[in-house]
This record gives C-alpha cells, structure tokens and sequence, in this order.
C-alpha cells in the first residue's frame, strides 16, 4: 500500500514496522476486519508524551502484503497518554452497522470511541465521580469478552469499577486493594482479577462482591505486581509480572501463593506479557532487554527452569505486546516510535 | 465377560480378538489393534481390542504346562490389558493384583509401546488410524520410527518400524511388526481375507456358543490368574508392595529433562516447531497439567531401602529368570537390554512408575495443536541458551512502563485534591468483606493516610483533616522550638532531633504550598517521619500544650542535678498507680532510682526520689520536670 513520506516502512516476509512521530505506548488490535477493508486488521496507537495534549491514531495492519497504512482522518486527541486501548472483543453481531468498530481508552476516565470508515466519533465518557472536580484516574482496564457490555476498570485510588457500557452506567465499584490497583483482567463473565501495588493478585466475584481471595502476593512484600494476564484458553492459569523484575510469574489458580512457574530468561526487566489466543500452552513477554520471548509452558519443568522456545530482539526496550486473536500469527510490539508486527 | 460386555460397547465385533490373532499370526507380525468408533465422541478413534504377537520379555503364567502358541499370545494380550488397566486405575498396591500379573518391568519394549497404545485416541484426520478412516484407505507406514510426528504420533514412542491401517467393520485395524516391510499389497489382501474368513465361523458359532466361548477363552487365564500358586516371590518383592511408592522429586525432575532430551528432535528449520518436537511430551500432556504437578508434589522422597532393593530389582529380572528354570525355556528372545532405550536404568522403572501415573490422571489426549509453524519463515528465532551476554541493564527499569502507571495518573490528578466537602461518605478504609459495596468512595487513600496519622483527628472529610493537620504541625514546630533550646545539653537526642527538625521544617515549607500534588504527597511522607521520631522518643510526652492538669492543681516537681546525681521531689494528689507512672517516667529518662521515700497526707502524696543516670546519657533539668509532671498528672 501507500507509503507516506513522513513513516518509513521496512518490509520483510515477516515483518513489517511503522514509525510513529512520536513514542507509542499504548496498542490495541481490533477483533473485527477493518472497516476499510475487509482483509486488513485496524490498530490504535497511543502516543507518550509527558504533556496534556496527546493523540490516539489509527492504522491498519494487511497480512497478505505485509504492510500498514497510515489513515490521518482517524486519529484523535487524548488528555494526557492513553493507558490502555483496546477494541471491543469478538464482535460479530452488532447492534450498530458492521462498518464501524468500537475503541475504548483508559486515561482520566473511560471513553469510548466509535470509529467509523473515515472518521472516529467520540461516544461516551464514563466518569464516576460525584463532583465535576473529582476523578480518580485509570491505571487499565479490561473489555469482558464474554459480556460485551462490561468493562472493568482499574484505578489509582484502589478500586475497581465495573461498567454497563451499554447503559453508561456503573454496575459496581468496589474496593480491591490496599493500594493503588494496576491491572485488571476477566476470567469469566463474573469473575475478574487484579493486582497491585500493595503486590497482591486477587481474584473477584461480582455474585459475591464482599470475598475475593488473594491468590498470589509478591515474595518481597508490598512490591508493586503490574501487569496480569488471564490465559483465556485455559481459565486456570494467569501471568504476572513485578516491578522491576525479570520474571514471569505463572500462576494456577487452584494452588494460591505458589506460583506454577516463574520464566525467569529475560536479562531484564519485563514490560509485558500476553497469552497465545489460540494455544493454551504458549505465552509471550517482552522487556527492556529489547527482546520479545515466546515461551511454552511444559507440563513439567525442567530442573533449570524453563527455556524460551524462540526469541526476537528488537532495536529498543520493548514497551508493548500485543498478540490478537484476529491474527493469531502475528505479534505486535511497540518500542520506542515504532510499532512492529512480527510473524510468529 | 467384562472384554465381552466391552466389546460390545465399543462396537467392537465380538471375537475380534481371535481374528486378529490369525491375522497378524498368519503374517508373523508383530501386533494388530483394532481402533473403534468411540461412542462418546463424534469421529475419535479408541482403543478397541489388540493382539499382541511379538517379542515377550518375561513370562508369567500360572500354570507348570505350556500352551499352545496361540493361547499364549491371547494370554499375553490379555495380561497386557490388564497391565494396563491397573496402570490406569493406579493400583499400586501390589498386593491386590493377582501374583501372576505383569508389572511393567516384565515388557519388552514391543510390548510396553502396544501397551502404551492403548492409552491412544485419535480424531479424524489425525495420526495414522485418524486419516485412515478419514481416506476409508490403507494407510502403509515403513519405517515408523523414523516418521514425522505429524503422520505417525506415536513414531518417538515406537519400536515397529512398519505400520499399516486399514479400515475394517467402521473402525481401523492397526498392524506393526517390528522389522521394516516394503509395502505388499498382497499381505494385505491375505490379511484381510483371513479376517473376512474368521469371521464366518465365528456368527455361525456366535448364535450358539459364543458365552461359551469366550468363558473356553477367558477360564483358562482366569483360572490362571486366580490360582495363587506362583514361584514369583521374589519378583514381587520388587513392588515391596507394604511401601508407597514414592517418588524422589530430583530423581523426577532429571529423568524427566532425559525423557524431554530424548524425545526432542531438533528441527531443521527455524520456526518454532514446539508442537512437533515435544511429541512425546504432548502425548503425556495432561488436560490437567495440575495433575502431574500434583503427583510430583506429593511424591516424597523415597527411602534408601526402597531404592536399593528397586535397583536391585531392575537387574534382577532377568536374573530371576534365568534362576528359575521353568521361566527360562518360556523366555523368549529380545533380549533388548534396557540401556537400548536410552535411559537410565533406573529411570526405566521411574518412566514405567510416572507413566502410570499418568494414566491414571487422565487419558492421553490427541496430540495438541501446538504451535503453529506456518510455510514461511517467523521473525523469531529459535533462542538459545547463550543468548545475550553481558546485556547492558538500562538504568531505568521499566521507565515509560512505569510512568504510564505512577506519574501520568497523576498528571490528570491535579483537579482532583481541591477542598471539596463531600458529605456523608462512609468511611473508605474497609474493605469489602466488611462492608458491602463502597459506591462513591473518594477520599483518595493519601487523606485517609493523613487522617489516620493526625491523633485528634477522626473526621473523614478532607478539609476537617487538612484543619487538624495545619493544628497538630504547629503544635510540633512550637515542640521543635522548646527541644532546640535544650539542644546543647543532649548529646544522644543530637542527631535524630535535627533529622526531625529538617523534617518538620520541610514538612511547614511545603505545606503553605499546597499547590501540586506532587508537594503535598512529599510533605506527608516528610510529616510521617516526623511523626515516628517523635512517637519513638519521646513516650512521655507528644503533645505538651495538651496535657493541662486536669484538676487544676499543677504538680509540684523539683529537680536538682549534681553531676550524675538527681534529687527528685514531687507533691501531687494521689491517687492510683501514681507511683507506678512517676517510676516509668523516670525509667523511660534513662535514670535508676535508688531510693525512694513517699509520704500521703490528705490525699496529698510527697515523693522524694534520689537516682542516678543510667549512662552518660544526661537529661537537662527541665525535662525531668516536664516529664514527671506530666506522669504525674495523668
């Protein structure tokens, strides 16, 4: 496709990167074709910059050629950067047209995007507080894809908040930590996860809001776990990751505090972490030793702990992974200004 | 009877067994399986029934007289189900099984991989039985061994080197010999017509005798098995069946990483082949990966007794055997030692002891999709495990991660700390299994933090919480003052006292500038170490301008100091523990009375206290004083 001046494309068989003009952190690959073009996959990409105006822009992905194409018309401002953005998951039948596709980010509130063929439409601005001057900021949030309509939030003021996107309204909010909370990720309809600064991942029932059970603390206590990812193949495991830290915490969540593996093979500390969306076996890490692993998960391990089955360095700390379930054969990442998909 | 009544289920035409025999006797092959339709699921291939007619390691039958050559392949087919039957149900006890049963060690290789089979299922399309029912063809595999995983599953587990299936009565038949065979289509013509003609007899006699029939067949080896004669003795030994079998987690865990290491072809290309090469670990892959897990878990250490006599028992076989003249002529050849299987030799008996836990937990699943490989090359290669030396650790771990999660919510924070009275807000501080949802909570955790340090205060609301800040500070700064003036006669209090006092002058700095959050977050940290040196110091006495006498009447307190020496004189109103607290006060100065005189009158106490300093930790005067009065107006 069209390259433009301003981004420079290398293209391989199995690779291609865009360059952004800024520093990307947060990524989002749709579930749904883009509405574009049937064959091509839509991203959003969030910028980084430390001031109040920042962008969100969108591109998309054509796996046949290898290439993305830049779209100027839709993109759109951010207060602050995006924490997270993510397309809304499996949507196959819509109430509203087929040709347009829903993106949420997480920042000072929850918003929600429609974005259409050439232009993005804000919908929605989910705010709780009571008090116009009020808000607690989200660290992340996650789209429940069992039931579209839900989404939970994460925040620094140590609560979780559940949304009715559909209604605008909040299903509930609830305390979930002594700390603030810094990723959030659903299981099942009901049942999501979250961790915290306060180093424990907690597990959460909305059918019994008043329990939740502490199913992993970090050995160091009260050092921050920031990132949780729930292996959607297979409900039992998650993986976590710690500040600082080069490890990957697996967990089984019928064993609480004992972790079922920690992938410790990065030379640095992780930044991110993603299940393979076909295999249950397979997840994916990346971090600032600027390399992207791909580990499967044996069933039992060897005394040296376990190995990566493959390995990709990229030119920079790796800030962001993607692996979506739309194309299960590609991996994005995000370092620095660029953005790569890589094939698995 | 019970292989009857199964037979029946499965859908597995009844003396199958039988036709089978001919069969793969009549080409001298090795074994021949039958994989039937599974009646649960739709289009997977089970285990139906076997014969197994290849090398035999040890003999173990009952009986003194020899059978018939074909009734000893029955026999052994029959004892290799049961073997595994009892793997699956993890009888391990082996007292419970009847003498004359097989124990792994006793199987040739032949035999543990027919063995092993029966543990197989395949889906449509999948492994050889699977696409031969999907074609409906026959399927010749020469050189199994040797074959892809992707077309023969079980080449790394095999010991056949010709595989063929063909499609008979809806189900597969299987047939392997352990020598390589160039496909012929005339062995399996003859094959097939001596089924087709086994059959016959076999409904003409089905009507009538056929419950005979299979009791002709099955008495024998029942009677066999039921009969507890056996010269096995000290082959049952082996199984010390009174022991648990238990499992040394290490010994586990190596002989797993040689499995793993024997198991594993390397691929030529550089994708990531995981699926393809941990073959044999996906054919042990539970469902329920907890379930191996669990099992390593639990498996103790097994104690040194065990493991002698188990070593022993490895080598012993075939010692025994041969010790045993009646055993010996049924011995059949293959003598293929077990060093041929390259493993350990007590690995062996951990591999045979761990797979039928294994079975136990679960059936082997279908090979799982593993990973993808697809036709052209990933960007990601195979890593290794030299990878990246000596990597330069960047200085700031995680550094946008991190601010995305610290510094850029509070980027939007600076609306959020204003004064705002919020009303009737519950207090946010429970947790929800305490409280039911705490909708609307906002007092953002910094304030209660605050609130919670403050000692007057327990208000939730922020601007009640900043009020008794702003108090409880200048309290402390007029405190800092009094202790400055003191400051030359301490020697020990020097060094926390300026600590605190940087604190609490940064703590004043950055309170009148509430502008950020930034500062404000800083001067509560600042004011929090404050507040611990003060707590840790000084007991007594926190808040002096609070401490007014309650009865009006000041304590009359003299303190006279004459080197180390101090003279104590107190007249206070009695009352209880008065003593018990002037002695703390005292303790908590570092000074040791020595002598104490008290004399009441009219409620009136008059305590003459003569002490000395502990240490050379010296106390001015006035803080005596202050001390003591405030004991003892307590």
């Amino acid at each position: 496709m069209e390259n433009s001046s301003q981004e420079s494309h290398l293209r391989s068989d199995n690779s291609v990167t865009y360059e952004s003009p800024y520093t990307v952190y947060a990524m989002a690959v749709s579930s749904t074709p883009s509405p574009t073009n049937l064959s091509h996959q839509s991203i959003a990409l969030g910028s980084f910059l430390e001031d109040y105006s920042n962008r969100v822009d969108i591109i998309s992905f054509d796996p046949d050629t290898v290439s993305v194409k830049t779209h100027p018309t839709l993109s759109f401002d951010h207060p602050y950067p995006p924490t997270k953005l993510m397309f809304q998951p499996n949507r196959k039948s819509s109430s509203s047209s087929s040709s347009s596709d829903i993106l949420a980010s997480s920042g000072d509130y929850l918003r929600l995007w429609e974005v259409r063929e050439s232009s993005i439409e804000p919908l929605s601005v989910l705010n709780n507080s009571k008090t116009s001057e009020f808000c607690a900021p989200l660290t992340s949030f996650d789209w429940n894809d069992v039931e579209p309509k839900r989404i939970g939030t994460s925040s620094i003021d140590t609560t979780c908040t559940i949304w009715d996107i559909e209604k605008g309204v909040v299903e509930t909010q609830l305390i979930a930590h002594d700390k603030e909370v810094y990723d959030i990720a659903w299981g099942e309809a009901r049942v999501f996860a979250s961790v915290s600064a306060d180093g424990s991942v907690r597990i959460f029932d909305l059918r019994d809001k008043e329990h939740s059970t502490i199913i992993y603390e970090s050995p160091q206590p009260d050092t921050p776990l920031l990132r949780l990812a729930w292996n959607k193949q297979d409900l039992k495991y998650m993986a976590t990751i710690q500040m600082d830290s080069n490890k990957v915490v697996i967990l089984d969540i019928r064993s609480p505090t004992m972790p079922v593996a920690e992938l410790e093979r990065h030379q640095a500390s992780v930044n991110a972490i993603t299940w393979s969306p076909q295999s249950s076996k397979h997840i994916c890490s990346a971090g600032d030793d600027t390399q992207a692993l791909i580990w499967e998960l044996p069933t039992v391990a060897g005394p040296n702990g376990i190995d990566p089955l493959c390995v990709y360095s990229a030119g920079a700390e790796i800030n962001q992974l993607q692996w979506s379930a739309a194309q299960p054969d590609w991996i994005a990442i995000a370092f620095s200004n660029k953005m790569q998909f890589l094939k698995v | 009877m019970a292989n009857a009544v199964k037979n029946q289920v499965c859908g597995v035409p009844e003396n199958l067994r039988k036709q089978l025999a001919v069969a793969v006797r009549s080409i001298q092959w090795s074994y021949a399986i039958f994989w039937s339709l599974s009646a649960t699921q739709q289009g997977e291939l089970q285990w139906g029934d076997g014969y197994y007619n290849g090398d035999i390691k040890t003999r173990k039958t009952v009986q003194a007289f020899e059978l018939k050559a074909d009734k000893i392949g029955l026999q052994r087919s029959e004892q290799l189900r049961e073997l595994y039957e009892s793997l699956l149900e993890g009888d391990t006890d082996q007292t419970k099984r009847p003498s004359a049963a097989l124990s792994p060690e006793d199987l040739s290789d032949t035999e543990w991989y027919y063995l092993v089979c029966m543990s197989f299922g395949f889906d449509t399309g999948q492994g050889l039985p699977g696409r031969a029912l999907a074609s409906g063809e026959t399927i010749w595999l020469c050189n199994a061994q040797h074959a892809d995983s992707k077309v023969f599953s079980r080449s790394l587990l095999a010991k056949v080197g010709t595989v063929v299936c063909f499609p008979y009565h809806g189900g597969i038949i299987e047939l392997g010999v352990t020598e390589l065979v160039p496909e012929d289509p005339n062995l399996l013509q003859h094959i097939k017509a001596s089924l087709l003609d086994f059959s016959k007899p076999v409904c003409s006699d089905k009507s009538s005798s056929v419950p005979h029939n299979a009791d002709d067949d099955k008495d024998p080896i029942c009677a066999e098995i039921n009969h507890g004669i056996v010269d096995l003795l000290d082959l049952d030994n082996l199984y010390s069946p009174t022991k648990k079998i238990q499992f040394d987690h290490e010994e586990f865990d190596e002989f797993c990483e040689s499995i793993n290491e024997d198991f594993n072809i390397v691929s030529p290309d550089e994708c990531s082949n995981g699926g393809q090469n941990h073959q044999l670990d996906d054919s042990f892959m539970l469902e329920d990966a907890n379930g191996v897990a669990s099992h390593v878990q639990s498996w103790h250490f097994m104690d040194d007794d065990f493991g002698i006599r188990e070593k022993a028992a490895i080598s012993s076989p075939k010692l025994e055997s041969a010790g045993h003249s009646r055993f010996k002529e049924l011995h059949e050849g293959n003598h293929m030692t077990l060093s041929s299987l390259d493993l350990e030799v007590d690995d062996d008996l951990h591999y045979k002891r761990t797979v039928s836990a294994i079975l136990r937990s679960s059936n082997w699943s279908i090979e799982c999709p593993g990973f993808h490989t697809c036709g052209y090359k990933s960007s990601f290669i195979r890593w290794k495990k030299e990878g990246m030396a000596n990597f330069h650790r960047p200085r700031v771990q995680q550094n946008i991660f991190k601010k995305i999660l610290f510094a850029v919510p509070l980027m939007h924070g600076s609306n959020s700390l204003r004064y705002v009275k919020e009303n009737g807000r519950k207090d946010c501080l429970r947790k929800p299994e305490n409280d039911e949802n705490a909708i609307g909570c906002a007092l953002p955790e910094k304030f209660q933090i605050l609130g919670s340090m403050v000692p007057s205060t327990s208000e939730v609301d922020k601007e009640s919480i900043l009020k008794d800040t702003i108090k409880y500070l200048k309290e402390l700064e007029a405190r800092i003052e009094e202790l400055e003036s003191c400051k030359n006669s301490i020697e020990f209090e020097e060094r926390p006292r300026r600590n605190c006092l940087d604190a609490v002058e940064q703590t004043s700095d950055n309170y009148e500038n509430r502008r950020t959050v930034d500062n404000v977050k800083k001067s509560w940290i600042n004011k929090r170490k404050a507040c611990d040196i003060d707590e840790s110091r000084h007991k007594t006495g926190s808040d002096l301008k609070r401490s007014t006498p309650k009865d009006g009447f000041a304590p009359d307190v003299r303190v006279s100091i004459k080197e180390l020496e101090v003279m104590i004189e107190i007249r206070c109103h009695s009352r209880e523990l008065l003593l018990l607290d002037i002695m703390e006060a005292i303790n908590n100065l570092h000074l040791d009375a020595h002598t104490v005189q008290s004399r009441t009158l009219d409620g009136l106490v008059t305590l003459t206290l003569k002490s000395k300093f502990r240490g050379a930790a010296i106390a001015p005067a006035g803080m005596i004083k202050q001390a003591l009065q405030r004991a003892a107006t307590k």
